[in-house]
Order: C-alpha cells, then structure tokens, then sequence
C-alpha cells in the first residue's frame, strides 16, 4: 500500500464518535459526553459516571491549590494508590507545601516538610527535587526565586494529568486515549517515512497545520 | 592620611598598614566606609587604645641595614607569631610596649565578636572595617550569616534560622546553591545528612576562613612568618654550590653553606682489572653493581660491599672488538654490552653469561638501549638506521634512512615515552612514541654524545666545541645551562648528572682530570685529578651521594669518595634522592 494512498481508506463516523467519547469521559467533561451521546446516538462506554465525577473534583482540587484535598479524596479510591505510586505521592505533597510557601505560612510549611516530605530525602531519586523545593522557603518572594515553576499552573496541570491517569489505571480504565494513541502515531509514522523519503515527499506531521486545513 | 583605600586594591600593604593602627593618632576618623555617623564611634573605640608620643615616626620606620623592613610591619609579624605559638601574654606585652597595636582596634573587636559567635555584631563591625571592597564584605558577611544559621539549627531554633536565611543570606545573592542546600537541611537532620556539610564547623575554622578571605594587611596570614623564614632557607640552599646535604640538617643559626668536602674528591680505590683503555661505565640503578667497558673487549661486572669496596664479579667475554657501551636492564638484572660494528650481547648479571646475541647482516651498532619496560633492545647501526628488536632478537621495527650519526647515543626514557637519538650532526631528535610526533634540539655544533636526568626533563648535551649544555626537554626544549671548563678535542668524552637531587653535573676531560659543576648555577667547583690518562666517562652512584667512578684511557676505574680523614659514619642506602629519610651525614664541622 502506497502511504501516499491514505484517503483512500475509509472511515466510519461511529470510530470518530467512539474516539472522542473517550477523550471526554477521559478528561471529565461529563455534560458534554451526555450531550455528545444524546446528539450521536451513540452508546456511552462503561466508564460509570460516579468515577467521573470524582476524578472531576479531584482534578479541581489540585488545580485550586488544595493539594491536601485532592489527596484525600484519592484515598477513598483505595490506600495503596499512591502507596503504589510514590512518585505521585510525592508531587501531591510538594504542591501543598508549595501553596503554604505562597501562603507566607512558613512555619508551618517548615513542619508539614519535617513530617511529610523528610522521609522521601532518604531515596537518591527524590533528593534533588527536595532541595529545589525546600529552596522555596529561602525568598521572600517565591515568585522571584529560580524555582519559580513550582508555582506555574502548567506544573499543576501536568500533576493533575499525571494523577488523572493513575487513578484510571487503577480503576482498571484505559489510561492513555485513543486520541492520544492516535496523534502520536502518526507523528512518528510521519517521521519515519520523512527518513524514507526524504522531506518534500512527507512533511512532518503538525497537528495546527492540518486542523487550519 | 587622607581616604585612600577605596580606590586601591586591599593587597597593597604599604598605604593599609599605615593607616591600620595610626589614623587614630592624628585623629582622622573618617578613614573607614563612607558613613559619618561611624565617626564618633570609631573615635570612641580608638582612645581606648595606649599611643605612646612617638608615633608619627614609627610609621616611616625601618630596620634591618638594607632599609627594607618595615619596624611596624616586623613587630606585628612577631607579635602574631606569639599569638600563635600560645604566647598570648607575650604578645600582648609586646603589643603594649611597642605601642603597635597587632590589629586595628575594629579588627581587633571583629575577631573577638567572631570567637564569641556575636554574629549579628561582628557583620556590623565588618562594614566598619572599612578597607574592604564589597565583594569580599559580602563573602564574609555570608560566612558569618551561615554560621548563625548552622548553629541556630544546631540548638533546635528553626525559626530564627529560617527567618536568618530569609532576611539575611538570601539578600546577599551570592552562593544561590549553598543558600539552597541551607534550605533543605532545615530539615534533614545533621546526623543523616551524607556530606556533612550541615554540620556546624567550630568557630575557629570559621576564622580560619576569614583570615584567607581579607586582605593580609587587615588580618595578617596565620603562619606568615614560618612562611617567609622556610623562603629564605630554600634559596639559601638552592644557592649553596656544594649542596649535598639532606634538609634536616638546615639550621637557622647560620647561612647555609656545605663546604667542598660533602662533594666525592678523594681517590678511594682504584680497579685495574681491564688492560685496555676503559671507555664506559654505569652503576646499576638500584646502586649494588658498577659496570664497565673496555677497548680490551671485554665489559666487569663489579658488586659494590658494605664498606663500598668494589669487587669483581664477572668479567664478560666474548666480543671481538672493543665494548663501547654496557647498559643496565631496568631492573638491573641483565647488561647490554655494544660491541663497536660488531653486535650487542645481552648478560645475565648472577651467572655472568651472554643469554642472546644481537646482530643484523652486514651492519653493526654504534650504540644501543633498552627499552623502558626491558623487554626489547634499541640500536643505532652503522647504516645510520635505527633497529628494535624483542628480548628473543625478533626485528619489530627498523628504521631507515639517515636516523643517526656515525657515532651517536641512543636512549629510550624510562617511562617509555620518548625515544632519544642524535639524529644529524648537530641534531637531537626526540620521538614520542606514543603520540608518533618527533620534537628537535638544534645546537650549534657537533653532538658528541648525551645523558638523560632521572625524572626525563632535562638532557645533558655535549658538544665537540667542549661546551656541556643542559636542555629541558619537557613541553618546548630550551637551554638552561652551559658548562665549561673541561678538555676535549679529539675523544668521546662523556658526562652525567649526580648527587643530591641530581643537582651536580660530572664529566670526564682530556686531561686527565674529573669536572664537577654546580648544576643551577653552572659554576665549577672542582677538578680532581689523579688518571694518567684522557677521563673518557663517569657515573655518580644513584644511592650513594657520595660514590663516584671514572673510565679512563690509562686502563684504570677510580672510584671517588669523600675525604677519608673526616669519621665515614656507616651511610645507609637511600631511595633515589628525594627522601629526607635515613641518610647519616658528616657535616664537617
């Protein structure tokens, strides 16, 4: 099959329908899957709605900066989740230590450090981490430091992502969507024909450039 | 008087000093920072302090009869000597005798607050210092801040150390990392942090620190003094000519000077076992044997006794034409002899037998060498190539065309690394093996022959116009010395480096006498006579400072030693000649 043939293959409207169900019920965007199915007629997979829900407020709760909240709410999906997910664990509470930091609660950041962040300075992994964090509390001005980044919602974001997926693994839910899966297929596809082929024949895969059409 | 230091830089001692502890006498106390409001304070401090009347003359003054030394810079170099021998009471009688203060009286209370851990104090005090550039102010400050902060941490009081670390390290915004590392030992605690570095280093370590960062004037080095009297002695010995002592017996009482009688000079055995003109001879490297090498072709192996009598232990037979050369294995188990145009014989030292013979078709050796490990032999042939062959006489390289002279040297240094020949008449070629790279020596005249030092960086040249030259031969070979004096004109004379740290040169002569010169300074300091004949090569013993030997055309090997009428107390062996260790000298007094 010639790659160049690619429109020739046809696809059928209830694939697009399925693949971007998945990627709201993915990100929780509850309403606009009901509307979504309503409109299409399309089945809604087997994702149940309260897990949804939760992820929803979870997700919020991270990016309000209430990091102790969403933690809490994530244990009731089960202990051994973040148990299990160290890495995880370890960001979440960062980021609250971070918001006392921005809060000016510093003593009590200093405690909360002692107590829950401590421990991790034990594993090589974590340490370089730690010292950037813990920094934070040297500047008046966090804002101002060199690790300003701790701060940026682009860092809460990518938490919140991160613990998105892990509670769907753990939920026994698929943790990377199809649309996803999909993109980053055919950006490699692309760029392995461009190596082929040379440049003219197969120009990179850019997203923005095939959605302006 | 005046604001002068602002705009010089603090090292300049001469402007600091003056200014140091005599601004207070003429009451001009504006010399320190920019402040005013500094002023009535400092002036209060200052009057605490005794002026006797004669100030204003110390501070031009000098002693010593070249004029050169400061009188207050000596006495506060030798009241801190006496702080820091432990002789605090005398230093502060002297300081008050003298009436020059060690310190400037803000230093002075500076290093006290310091001692005290009166932090916050001493960064006060350390701005009114006043003879500081900013840069140094804030390295001290933040040494100071950061010892208030570790030991805060120390006695549990997280709080203030956090809010030290805030509102005073950070704004410095110098040393961004270690201001972070504070961050995380807040909490990790001193006794599982891997480096240590939390731990809180005692406040005389953090003086210690101090006195490196300020200038010298303001706080003079804390063993200036040693410092300069161990400068003196060093030159004193570099310039001692006859220097062939160990550093233990230096004194402070007197100029160094060794006489001539640490140098070999007396004849104290003469070997005759050759019948022929005796062209070479090398003491092994481990200094137990002497080899030498006649026109009487054979090459005598001799084994040095306890008393450093010289016997016979093998005479090597076999050659038919006169041993120009015999060369020491690197571990002195085996000899090369050269047999001139002939071939090169290698010998078992223990048993006195020829183990290999070396020859090639048609050609023969001019001179030869061992490789720097002793598993292969070098040559110069006839054909003015160059061969190696493996110990077994398999050829592993052979190089053609015009490497060599008629009648050169060859040597390979013994870390391996380069190959040294004389590669035109006036040319010495030096191949670093490794790199394939050759570097030349271009003299002015014909090469007669050459000698490497034992660390490879220098080589000794001799030259037909009888000139010695020494040449460094690491990095861009330069000349650094010559050495004249002795005969030469129709002979291969040879000479070599000696005696403690190598610093002599010897070489032979034609007439008849043995040249010893002082290495650094090229200076001649002694000429022994005694052959009846043209000195053709010596060798200075590699442990024995005081063991020399010379070739000569009358047949004889006289070996040298000291002067036999001084008590020749029994000298143990030393390693090479750079250890201070055991060697028992006779220092003639």
């Amino acid at each position: 099959m010639d790659p160049r043939q690619f429109e020739h293959i046809v696809v059928k409207d209830s694939d697009i329908h399925s693949i971007v169900m998945s990627y709201l019920l993915h990100n929780c965007f509850g309403e606009t899957a009901d509307s979504l199915a309503s409109t299409t007629g399309i089945k809604q997979p087997v994702i149940d709605r309260d897990n949804l829900q939760r992820r929803k407020q979870i997700m919020h709760f991270v990016l309000e900066k209430k990091a102790l909240k969403a933690v809490e709410l994530t244990e009731e999906f089960g202990q051994e989740l973040l148990e299990k997910n160290k890495d995880l664990q370890f960001d979440l509470l960062c980021l609250h230590f971070v918001e006392l930091v921005c809060d000016r609660k510093c003593k009590e950041a200093l405690e909360f450090a002692k107590t829950s962040l401590a421990p991790f300075g034990e594993v090589q992994k974590y340490v370089g981490k730690l010292e950037d964090v813990m920094a934070l509390l040297a500047y008046e001005d966090p804002e101002k430091s060199p690790m300003f980044y701790l701060l940026s919602s682009e860092y809460r974001q990518q938490v919140a992502d991160n613990l998105n997926r892990t509670i769907l693994e753990h939920t026994n839910h698929p943790s990377y969507t199809p649309m996803e899966r999909l993109l980053q297929q055919v950006t490699v596809a692309r760029q392995y024909l461009t190596e082929e082929n040379g440049k003219d024949a197969f120009p990179p895969f850019s997203l923005k450039d095939y959605v302006k059409g | 008087m005046g604001v002068v230091e602002d705009t010089e830089p603090p090292l300049k001692r001469v402007k600091r000093d003056e200014t140091n502890g005599f601004s207070s006498a003429s009451g001009n106390s504006s010399v320190r920072g920019s402040s005013s409001s500094s002023v009535t304070n400092s002036l209060g401090d200052l009057m605490a302090r005794p002026l006797t009347t004669s100030q204003g003359d110390d501070e031009t003054k000098t002693i010593g009869s070249k004029g050169v030394i400061k009188k207050s810079e000596f006495v506060r170099l030798i009241t801190r000597t006496l702080y820091s021998l432990g002789y605090g009471k005398t230093g502060a009688m002297l300081e008050e005798e003298s009436g020059i203060p060690l310190h400037h009286s803000f230093v002075e209370t500076f290093l006290q607050q310091v001692k005290e851990g009166k932090w916050d104090e001493s960064v006060v005090t350390l701005r009114r210092i006043g003879m500081l550039d900013e840069k140094d102010v804030k390295a001290a400050s933040f040494l100071l801040l950061e010892q208030k902060f570790l030991e805060l941490l120390r006695f549990d009081k997280v709080g203030d150390a956090l809010a030290t670390l805030r509102n005073e390290i950070e704004p410095l915004r110098i040393n961004t990392k270690r201001v972070h590392e504070l961050a995380s030992s807040l909490i990790i605690l001193p006794s599982t942090s891997g480096s240590g570095k939390e731990n809180v280093s005692s406040r005389s370590k953090v003086l210690e620190e101090l006195q490196n960062l300020l200038p010298a004037s303001v706080v003079i080095p804390e063993k200036r003094l040693e410092s300069l009297v161990e400068n003196s002695l060093h030159i004193q010995r570099d310039a001692c000519v006859f220097h062939n002592t160990l550093d233990s017996d230096l004194s402070l009482y007197s100029d160094h000077q060794c006489g001539k009688h640490q140098i070999p000079s007396q004849t104290v055995q003469i070997l005759e076992s050759h019948t022929d003109e005796v062209w070479f001879l090398q003491f092994s490297h481990n200094g137990r044997y002497l080899a030498s090498s006649s026109k009487d072709q054979t090459a005598i192996i001799w084994e040095i006794n306890a008393d450093g009598h010289m016997s016979l232990k093998h005479k090597l037979v076999g050659h038919q034409k006169p041993v120009t050369a015999v060369l020491w294995s690197p571990d002195d188990r085996q000899v090369l002899t050269c047999g001139a145009e002939e071939d090169i014989r290698r010998w078992d030292v223990d048993s006195g037998e020829c183990v290999h013979t070396y020859e090639k078709c048609g050609i023969g050796p001019i001179s030869c060498g061992w490789y720097a490990d002793g598993k292969g032999i070098i040559a110069g042939m006839t054909d003015r190539s160059i061969c190696m062959w493996d110990l077994d006489g398999r050829e592993m390289e052979c190089w053609k065309g015009q490497r060599t002279q008629k009648v050169s040297d060859i040597a390979m240094t013994d870390d391996g690394k380069w190959l040294v020949s004389v590669c035109k008449d006036s040319v010495i070629s030096l191949f670093d093996r490794e790199a394939s790279f050759e570097r030349l020596i271009e003299e002015e005249d014909t090469i007669t022959s050459f000698s490497l030092s034992n660390d490879n960086k220098y080589l000794l040249v001799n030259l037909i116009n009888q000139e010695i030259r020494l040449w460094s031969i690491e990095g861009d070979p330069k000349i650094v010395t010559r050495y004249k004096g002795h005969k030469r004109s129709r002979f291969l004379i040879r000479s070599c480096f000696g005696g403690y740290k190598q610093g002599f040169i010897a070489s032979g002569s034609e007439d008849s006498q043995v040249y010893i010169w002082h290495r650094s300074t090229g200076k001649l300091i002694v000429e022994l006579p005694g052959h009846a004949g043209a000195v053709n090569c010596v060798s200075w013993s590699p442990t024995n400072l005081h063991m020399m030997a010379s070739a000569s055309d009358d047949g004889t090997i006289r070996i040298w030693g000291l002067d036999r009428f001084k008590p020749h107390k029994q000298e143990k062996q030393v390693q090479g000649s750079s250890s201070n260790g055991v060697l028992h000298q006779c220092n003639g007094n």
